[in-house]
């Protein structure tokens, strides 16, 4: 796996004296004090043999109150150049942290995540405001002494059905105390103190119910006549805490929550979470599972690119386009829906392989789809690709380069459109795609049109994909398992149904390719348990998104739909 | 590992002067132009949801197609043994359990009020089964921790009601969704021993209208693995 090896590790250890290296469940962290973390750091990032100079995650451990320091910062970092992962760790003493703002850029979001969610601060950080709450709410959520179901402080009768009054029973009645909200002056304190020296003019609110937005994201433009000079994004509209809830629910039961992240490609969140847990526990799924389950996840790769492609043309004025994607996305949601029973929220995986086996006739409604499937994408490209509007509302618009993929974090599409070749797929070689043929797709000058091409380029490598699993899948056996037989159920418990499931101690993190970009899942467990202590999804969504607010300075503003249509993020996931 | 570079070409002056990116784009489209609807008519028209289709659940009654395991799972939680027709459920909370949203269930038993002389003295039954389906995510992993096959998804899907209050359904409406269901579709999803079927479907093939949503161009369904059959 893509991970720093033990020995590499242990070097560090000798050069500088005071890293502590451990070994996770296939991971490998380096424990730093806190006054050393930047100097670290910044040798890690430069130094010419190890250069981990691409961000992935930064986050906190809450260990609970009765241990001093209570708080643990941890950094995820990727090494372009030897295709190798490392997590750094540090206690944060006195709930402070020093900023890694001026290492990198895409911790500048991340640390206001942490300081939103755990009441961290870190020091030297140019602007640190809430990232997914209001900026008077007044608890951190995160903390483990912050109560599951919330602190009800406020009134809210209008749940209750009006004719019945207060005269409700059972299961139907619904408490009047609810956790906080924000009223009206609370979001305009929110919407000063996120972009709070205004430069120009004009402040233009977009959002956060805009139909261009695609979700509820509320952008603030600061404009100089048409030109952007300032942009900051206020999400949280669709906050749920899904991290917390990984904290508070079994590890099987946890999956329908992940499907509820990105909803638009559900299988591809499942994968992550399994390959997470599945780390954790230390075991090798079956044969056929991992060729279904890559199977399954490319087929909603598609299925998602072709709503991106839908709605991008949609917006930059294709109508038809809409129209023809979500004719061929009706095919594949049918069946998903005939293989799993749902169309959307899936919730097909399970911790040790599949539900269900596939039932009769999957693989050829499959066959039959993807061999319709090209000429289809080549009459989007002929709609589109050589077409002049299409052409001067993408070409050269919001370039990102190489240097920012690495600076802030970027995966997925986006990275590949800038000349980035960074696949998960390819890296960590999960399930099935160590032994399947595809091209990754990489772009030359990181503008809206190479994201453009790269998705549908994408799309082709995917139909490859499907064809390999199924010709794989049709010489097995139908009594091949589908799922994880344990060899001593007393000591290793997996169930369909995660009852009385466990995970062992320790810390893991693992990632699949999500359409959006890197999905992944940071679990840290302190003992066995049913549950996690600490459950981190590191969202590609995210990181993509905070890009936006750097791509877009000195355009136009119509070039913020072909940017964030480019982008693709999906609010479920930025906001989790 | 294998790359592949995308780029742009410009325009050529051809393609420019004489518009051939909107002819060839319009050709796409009045290409379109002749195809039949491919979009059903709901509510007037629906589409068979699959066998395995993730509705509105319902509870199994004994049948005669109880698993193995049935009698003993009832001998050990002191259920009163099921005549046919009663309900499986033995009230052992599994469900509840796999639930991500346990709060949705309220399960309850009793004691019978039999005298001491009475074979099914000591024994209890399920008197209250409430699900309120608001708060379900369709998961089916409730479905899969029951170990009587006693609590089922059905292919019912329009839930929509005035009140919240009829989100919350008791027994009695789950056992009849249940009878319905396995009445309707039961052969197909089930076996004789209540487990699913090995050869469950992926579509129905007596439904006609999905045949529209495929172009009237629909695939036929044959075994996956080589050594399956019919």
């Amino acid at each position: 796996m893509a991970w720093i090896s033990l020995e590499k590790a242990k070097k560090l250890e000798e050069r500088f004296g005071y890293p502590k290296v451990s070994e996770g469940k296939g991971v490998v962290s380096v424990e730093v004090p806190k006054d050393k973390f930047i100097e670290f750091l910044t040798f890690l990032k430069e130094d010419p043999e190890y250069q981990f100079k691409m961000f992935i995650d930064l986050t906190i451990i809450d260990h609970g109150e009765k241990e001093d320091p209570r708080f643990q910062g941890v950094v995820i970092l990727f090494s372009p150049k030897n295709q190798e992962r490392i997590i750094v760790k540090t206690w944060a003493e006195n709930e402070t942290l020093p900023t890694l703002t001026n290492l990198w850029k895409g911790a500048k979001w991340a640390e206001r995540e942490a300081w939103d969610m755990f009441g961290i601060k870190f020091e030297g950080h140019e602007n640190l405001v809430r990232m997914l709450l209001w900026e008077t709410y007044p608890y951190h959520p995160l903390r483990k002494d912050f109560p599951l179901e919330g602190i009800k402080d406020t009134e809210l009768p209008s749940l209750n059905e009006s004719l019945r009054g207060e005269n409700l029973e059972g299961l139907f009645n619904y408490d009047r105390m609810h956790t906080a909200l924000p009223t009206m002056e609370d979001l305009e304190i929110t919407q000063k103190k996120r972009m709070p020296a205004k430069t120009s003019q004009i402040v233009l609110n977009w959002g956060p119910l805009h139909p261009g937005t695609h979700g509820t994201i509320w952008f603030l433009f600061d404009l100089d006549g048409e030109y952007v000079k300032q942009c900051d994004i206020i999400i949280g509209q669709l906050h749920r805490g899904v991290e917390k809830l990984g904290e508070n629910v079994n590890w099987q039961q946890f999956i329908p929550y992940t499907d509820r992240m990105d909803y638009i490609a559900a299988i591809n969140e499942n994968h992550a979470y399994v390959l997470a847990a599945e780390k954790m526990l230390g075991i090798e799924v079956p044969e056929k599972a991992k060729w279904i389950r890559t199977m399954m996840a490319e087929l909603s790769r598609i299925n998602s690119h072709l709503l991106w492609l839908g709605t991008y043309a949609l917006d930059l004025g294709a109508l038809t386009m809409f129209l023809y994607t979500f004719r061929e996305r009706e095919k594949i949601m049918d069946i998903i829906e005939g293989i799993t029973g749902a169309r959307f929220t899936i919730n097909y995986f399970r911790i040790g392989g599949v539900f269900a086996d596939l039932p009769y006739g999957a693989l050829d409604a499959i066959e039959h789809l993807i061999k319709d499937l090209p000429q289809r994408i080549n009459d989007y490209e002929t709609l589109l690709t050589r077409n002049r509007i299409w052409l001067s509302r993408n070409k050269d618009v919001c370039v990102i380069t190489e240097e920012d993929v690495y600076q802030y974090g970027l995966t997925g599409a986006v990275a590949r459109g800038s000349g980035v070749p960074y696949d998960v797929r390819k890296i960590d070689k999960y399930d099935a795609y160590g032994e399947v043929e595809f091209d990754i797709p990489v772009g030359e000058k990181g503008d809206s049109y190479d994201r453009y091409l790269v998705r549908m380029e994408e799309m082709r490598q995917s139909i490859r994909i499907i064809q390999q699993c199924i010709a794989k899948l049709r010489k097995m056996s139908k009594n091949d398992p589908y799922f994880f037989q344990t060899p001593d159920e007393k000591k290793l418990k997996v169930t369909i149904d995660g009852r009385g499931m466990k995970l062992p101690a320790g810390e893991t993190y693992a990632s699949s390719d999500n359409p959006r970009g890197e999905l992944g899942f940071y679990i840290y467990n302190k003992k066995d348990g049913l549950k996690a202590h600490r459950m981190r999804i590191r969202s590609g969504a995210f990181y993509n998104l905070q890009v936006f607010t750097k791509a877009i300075i000195g355009r136009p503003i119509a070039d913020a739909i072909t940017l964030l249509s480019t982008i693709d993020p999906v609010v479920g996931e930025t906001d989790r | 590992m294998g790359i592949k570079k995308v780029g742009a070409k410009p325009q050529t002056l051809v393609e420019k002067i004489f518009f051939l990116d909107f002819i060839k784009g319009l050709k796409t489209t009045i290409k379109h132009l002749w195809k039949k609807v491919i979009t059903v008519d709901f509510p007037y028209e629906v589409v068979t949801p699959p066998i395995r289709f993730r509705g509105i659940h319902g509870l199994r009654t004994v049948d005669g197609t109880e698993n193995p395991e049935f009698d003993s799972w009832v001998k050990r939680l002191k259920i009163k043994p099921p005549e046919p027709g009663e309900t499986r459920c033995i009230a052992c909370k599994f469900c509840q359990a796999a639930c991500p949203v346990p709060e949705l269930f309220d399960i309850q038993s009793e004691k019978l009020d039999v005298p001491e002389d009475h074979p099914h003295y000591g024994l209890k039954v399920m008197t209250v089964f409430n699900m309120d389906l608001s708060k379900c995510t369709f998961c089916g992993l409730c479905t899969q921790a029951c170990p009587t096959d006693c609590i089922i998804m059905t292919d019912i899907y329009d839930l929509s009601s005035y009140t919240r209050k009829s989100w919350v359904l008791d027994k009695d409406v789950l056992t009849q969704i249940a009878n319905d269901f396995v009445a309707r579709r039961g052969k197909e999803k089930f076996d004789e021993k209540s487990a699913w079927r090995e050869d469950q479907k992926l579509w129905p093939e007596y439904d006609k209208t999905r045949e529209r949503l495929w172009d009237f161009n629909m695939p036929r369904l044959g075994p996956n693995y080589q050594d399956q059959t019919a």
